[in-house]
């Protein structure tokens, strides 16, 4: 059974167009109602079998689950941020302890909540009337969480392939279609074929780094301080070539060159690995089948979130510029230009909220965009690529109970997971 | 009459089973006859069908029955929806009141932490931070409005230390100190910058701008700033405002979430909180002001003769503006200061003319 894709990119980006808008306008309420008509819209989108899954998720019991949250968050995170500023500045002297502690205190409630999250999705998602679902676990997850990261950082990533695989493994035993449970087969050692490309990277960067530092230094002299290195840079760029001591510097490109390796390896890994993990997924009677391509989905990303961002980068230099002309009288030569007298007779605060509206045009714009050329692309590759080799098992499924879940993805909305679909 | 459908593609769920099951559809009687092709003929009344909304693609559609969670038919042919009147009303949303509820209970959380609480938190751990942790806070945020307002972006910006200059001022701040010692306290920092204004930081710092130097009628006008600003300092408000900033920062980013970034909301919001709060501790740091100027012999009114200064530099503001600034109306400041003024007193002035010379060259070193 193979998995299609229908709906197209221009429906797509109307629909996050004026829901956006309307979040804007409503000053972010209107986004739980956006994320869900988003998800309404992909998940019919992707149709194995031909019939389309449902999401079936409510924006009041999101806006439920947010306030829950809020409650039992506000106390938690202004009370321990204020004592941690304290504690770090009585005791040490110092911010940085704070913040550190800070941040570590929510990491736990993260996974908690990411969890929590993913059992919601689950649970209100359908196909072919029958209901997903997420076993309960969230600090099971939490804690295996929390071991498996440490063990990669001791082993200075050696064991990240086995930390991604278990905590796949974790939540995939636990996932329900129905009435029938979900297994993730296979080893984690398998997972390190989708890791040769970032290692190669690694080690191509590694002997860079060694080439042009210590065996063949192209700074043969060195710099005597970091104002040095300033005064280099500044004279390149002024098209002054002033060190004839450095031997070819143009080998320098190879650093950018090696970043951009890395970066490839990375995105190839996160999603060859989901691809591998996919393909050892089975329930009673199924098997999971994926082709995806970990090229394919890395040029969706470099494209889109290039379009996403010149749009972005753009609108902050046109607000940039705005600004200066508002609030500034140095830049004199607009004063020229006609309408200019009115700009600058503006009130204050007529300015102010200008500019606060452009930004958030902006970032609407950026969101919408990245929907439009990554989220949609890649949900398209996946989906396309996904496929169900054996369905004898289907017949034997039936319904389950509902998960009622009061607080929805509350936890995950508060702490700024939401940004993925 | 009964009307036919053309059922191919189209498919039954019954909601247990993940099988799909061909149908023939027909609408007669205000009902539509769902005949699935191995079991019996099911009856939805038209008027309580509705069709699932954001639906991807144009390929098909999928109703629903109101009275049934679960039952899906998946159509092809959309001549059907002609004949089903209600299909996008929408359910009486339920449990109003429980969401209500939470909603009042999440303001009034958000309300009294960042209205009471927090303030609260604050105000009495601001008193238990030992004087060292309190200037390494104080150093660190100095640090970061030095590069902050630095136009270049390269290096912060200058303090200004010609030797004269900075020994006028500790003479000033002895002087203004009397009997009791503020050399201790209080650290006077000069910046090389145009603004005119002044502020303090926790661990006693106080910072002049040169702007606010340039623009002082006389020596008194900037003896009574730093009074002013020795009067924060003397009541800790800009530790409490640095405790206060961190606990209500993290629940502000709570609220707004990851909605167009957040930042420029907080930042705004921050602002209003922190207005709120300065607006009370700047009336008590004029009233510190006026006492201590009138115990040093130094004319009181000289904070209204600034404040003046200050206004014709750069208008006042009231009303939805006078909300976002920090400091209130200048007016009820200025008259505030001036009804100090002791009309019988001999005042003197704050620095000797020397002095006062010194202090305007403090930023210039060809001077010395």
């Amino acid at each position: 059974m193979g998995v299609e894709f229908t709906g197209r990119r221009g429906a797509l980006f109307w629909l996050a167009l004026k829901t956006g808008f309307f979040s804007i306008l409503t000053l972010g309420f209107y986004r739980f109602w956006m994320k869900t008509r988003l998800r309404r819209w992909y998940w019919s989108a992707m149709r194995p079998g031909g019939h389309p899954l449902e999401y079936v998720g409510d924006p009041l019991e999101k806006l439920l689950g947010f306030f829950i949250a809020v409650v039992i968050l506000t106390f938690y995170i202004g009370i321990v941020n204020l004592l941690l500023m304290f504690a770090s500045f009585s005791v040490f002297n110092s911010s940085a302890l704070g913040y550190v502690a800070s941040f570590a205190g929510v990491i736990p409630l993260w996974f908690y909540a990411r969890y929590r999250a993913r059992r919601y999705v689950l649970a209100r998602t359908r196909w072919r009337g029958v209901r997903f679902g997420l076993e309960r676990g969230a600090w099971g997850y939490a804690i295996r969480a929390l071991w498996y990261w440490f063990l990669t950082i001791v082993t200075l990533g050696a064991l990240w392939p086995r930390m991604t695989f278990l905590l796949e493994k974790y939540k995939t035993d636990r996932t329900f279609f129905g009435s029938a449970r979900m297994l993730q087969g296979g080893r984690w050692q398998m997972l390190y074929r989708a890791a040769a490309p970032f290692i190669a990277a690694l080690i191509v960067l590694l002997g860079t780094g060694l080439w042009l530092f210590w065996l063949d230094p192209v700074f043969a002299t060195g710099f005597e301080n970091g104002a040095a290195v300033v005064e280099a840079v500044d004279g390149f760029f002024e098209g002054r070539m002033p060190v004839d001591n450095w031997s070819s510097p143009e080998r320098l490109l190879l650093i950018p060159l090696a970043l951009s390796g890395l970066l490839f390896g990375a995105i190839y890994y996160r999603w060859v690995s989901k691809r591998i993990m996919a393909q050892h997924k089975m329930a009673p009677g199924i098997q999971f089948d994926s082709q995806l391509s970990g090229v394919r989905v890395t040029f969706i990303y470099v494209l889109g979130n290039f379009i996403a961002y010149v749009m972005l980068v753009l609108g902050l230099v046109a607000m940039i510029f705005l600004g200066a002309f508002m609030f500034s009288d140095s830049l004199l030569f607009l004063t020229d230009m006609p309408g200019a007298q009115t700009a600058l007779s503006l009130p204050r605060w007529v300015s102010i909220v200008l500019l606060a509206v452009m930004y958030l045009v902006f970032f609407l714009m950026w969101g919408v965009l990245y929907n439009t050329f990554v989220t949609f692309p890649l949900m398209r590759h996946m989906a396309l690529t996904t496929s169900l080799p054996v369905t004898a098992g289907l017949p034997l499924i039936s319904q389950r109970d509902r998960d009622a879940f009061a607080e929805a993805e509350g936890f995950a909305e508060a702490l700024d997971l939401g940004a993925a679909i | 009459m009964s009307l036919g459908f053309d059922g191919l593609g189209a498919a039954f769920f019954d909601g247990d089973s993940p099988e799909p099951q061909e149908v023939s559809l027909h609408i007669a009687d205000g009902m539509l006859q769902i005949g699935l092709d191995h079991g019996p003929t099911l009856r939805w009344p038209v008027e309580d069908i509705r069709q699932l909304p954001d639906l991807a693609g144009n390929a098909g559609v999928v109703l629903r029955l109101t009275t049934d969670p679960v039952a899906r038919l998946y159509l092809t042919d959309h001549a059907v929806l002609s004949h089903l009147p209600h299909l996008t009303r929408r359910a009486p949303p339920k449990g109003r009141g429980r969401l209500a509820a939470w909603a009042l209970a999440a303001v009034a959380a958000v309300a009294v932490q960042i209205g009471f609480l927090i303030p609260l938190l604050a105000d009495n751990l601001a008193g238990f931070i030992p004087p060292e942790g309190e200037r390494a806070l104080g150093e660190a945020t100095f640090g970061q409005i030095r590069e902050a307002l630095d136009d270049t972006g390269l290096n912060p910006l200058p303090i200004c230390e010609q030797p004269d200059g900075t020994a006028a001022i500790d003479r000033l701040v002895t002087r203004l100190g009397g009997a009791r010692d503020f050399d201790r306290d209080v650290t006077v920092f000069v910046l090389d910058h145009p603004m005119v204004n002044a502020f303090a930081l926790p661990g006693g710092f106080v910072v002049l701008f040169r702007g606010l130097i340039d623009a002082a009628d006389g020596p008194d006008e900037v003896a009574a700033v730093l009074a002013h600003e020795i009067g924060h300092v003397i009541s800790s408000d800009p530790t409490r405002h640095a405790l206060r900033s961190a606990g209500s920062i993290g629940i502000l980013g709570l609220l707004f979430g990851d909605f167009a970034g957040g930042a420029a909301v907080l930042l705004l919001t921050e602002r209003l909180i922190s207005a709120q709060y300065s607006q009370a501790a700047e009336k008590g740091a004029d009233d510190f002001a006026h006492a201590l100027l009138a115990q040093a012999g130094i004319n009181p009114g000289a904070l209204g003769d600034m404040f003046a200064s200050m206004k014709a530099e750069y208008g006042d503001a009231e009303g939805v503006v006078a909300h976002f600034l920090s400091h209130p109306s200048l007016d009820e400041r200025i008259q505030a200061s001036r009804a100090v003024v002791d009309q019988d007193a001999s005042y003197q002035a704050s620095m000797t003319p020397q002095d006062w010379a010194a202090l305007q060259n403090i930023c210039n070193p060809a001077a010395s």
